[in-house]
This record gives C-alpha cells, sequence and structure tokens, in this order.
C-alpha cells in the first residue's frame, strides 16, 4: 500500500483544533491566544520532523484515489498520538508555560494540548495507540468518524463556529472594560472565521 | 499545505493581532524583580 508523500494527503484535523483553543481562549482570557492556538496543534508540529523521518507514516486507506483527500488516511502516528505519548507532550508544553505564567495557565496549556488527541480519537480509525511505539501490541484507537467525512467536517466547522462567537463575546467584553472600541472584537473574530474557513476549505480539498 | 496556512495563519496572524487586545495578564510564576 502506497505511503502518502506530505503530511496533508490523508488530511489531518487542523480547523477544529483552533477552533477549540479559541473556546477556552474565551474561559481563560489570560492565557495568550497564540499559546493557545500553538497547544492544540503541538502534537502534529512534533509530527512533522517524525513523519519528514519516516518514523511517523500516513498510509492511504484501501479505496483512497491517488491523491488521498480528507480522512482517507490510516495514521501511524505512534508517538505523538499515542495516549501516553499525548500526556507526556502535554504535560512538557504546560511545564514550560507553568514556569513562565504560573501553575494555572500551565494547567490550561496542557489541557489544550491533550485535547488534541481527544479530537482526534473521534474522527480517526483505529490507529491511535496506548503506549508510544504501539508498545505491547494493545488494541488501537478511534471511533473513525472520518468514515463520513461530512460529519466530521461539520463536527470542525461547528468548533470553529463557536469558537469565533464565545471569542467575539469575550473580546467584546474586555474592549467594553477597558473603554475602549469594541468593533476590533468584531474584526477580529471575522479574521478567525475566515482563517477556519480556508483552513477547512484547503483540507477538504485534499491540499 | 493547509497545515502550515493554518499555523500561520492562527498561531502568527491571530496572536499577534489578539496580542493588541486588553486581556488580562496571565499572572507570572514568581514575581518579576525589576
Amino acid at each position: 500500500m502506497a505511503e502518502a508523500s506530505s503530511c496533508e494527503a490523508g488530511a489531518l484535523v487542523i480547523a477544529g483544533h483552533f477552533g477549540f483553543a479559541a473556546v477556552v481562549k474565551s474561559r481563560e482570557p489570560q492565557v495568550p491566544l497564540w499559546s493557545l492556538m500553538l497547544a492544540c496543534q503541538w502534537m502534529d508540529v512534533l509530527f512533522v520532523p517524525l513523519f519528514a523521518l519516516g518514523i511517523e507514516r500516513i498510509v492511504p486507506i484501501a479505496t483512497a484515489g491517488p491523491h488521498p483527500g480528507y480522512g482517507e488516511g490510516i495514521i501511524y502516528a505512534d508517538y505523538t498520538h499515542s495516549l501516553l505519548g499525548a500526556l507526556v507532550i502535554g504535560a512538557t508544553y504546560g511545564l514550560v508555560a507553568a514556569w513562565r505564567w504560573g501553575w494555572r495557565n500551565g494547567a490550561v496549556l496542557a489541557g489544550v494540548v491533550f485535547s488534541h488527541w481527544v479530537l482526534d480519537l473521534l474522527v480517526h480509525r483505529a490507529d491511535m495507540p496506548f503506549l508510544p511505539g504501539n508498545a505491547g501490541n494493545l488494541p488501537r484507537l478511534g471511533l473513525g468518524l472520518w468514515r463520513i467525512p461530512a460529519a466530521s467536517a461539520a463536527v470542525e466547522l461547528a468548533l470553529v463556529v463557536l469558537g469565533t462567537c464565545l471569542y467575539w463575546r469575550a473580546a467584546t467584553k474586555a474592549l467594553h472594560d477597558a473603554g475602549e472600541r469594541t468593533a476590533k472584537a468584531a474584526q477580529l473574530a471575522a479574521v478567525i472565521l475566515v482563517s477556519g474557513l480556508v483552513t477547512l476549505g484547503l483540507n477538504l480539498v485534499g491540499m | 499545505m493547509s497545515f502550515i496556512i493554518g499555523v500561520v495563519l492562527f498561531v502568527v496572524v491571530v496572536g499577534i493581532l489578539d496580542a493588541r487586545l486588553p486581556w488580562p495578564k496571565p499572572r507570572a510564576a514568581r514575581p518579576v524583580r525589576s
């Protein structure tokens, strides 16, 4: 079976993670948004060099065409996306953040890193191991929503829209409390929504 | 490409724009000496 030639071939969940980070920003406004956005994708950021080195792989599903589309990949990210690996990666990210911003914010960011694993669990076919390297050959995890691409895309879109709306509300309050024009909140919410739609759209067409 | 574009848009562009809003500051882990 041919292996995918790029990280995107076979597709990853992308926009949905960013939407969730925007939701968290609305609840924990003291945490810098860039750190939340980076946290929600940190597992995939670490996946990229391991993929380039051939340590982690994406294998197109049997029914995929020459250019695998959205959700048409089995992702053997056996280190970055194992349950234990995700916990360690999240804890490490959280510890670095806690050193700079305190324990509470570190815990929030650790949780956002691990949220990536939870959302991936929903959509991945059963390809996510418990232990790094799939040690012990335990059953792999994944609820397989990618078998229904429209449903998984709808979940991602819903997260983007929810994150945009909650961010808009929180940003409006922050600006109002500071006595500044609240129009900035709408402008930034629009940037988030458009960024989410662009990212999801490119992902859906297999780019 | 969508992954790279997403990271650039959300982490860099949105992150920089958001940093200009008057959000509460994260409490430092320990007091910063001046």
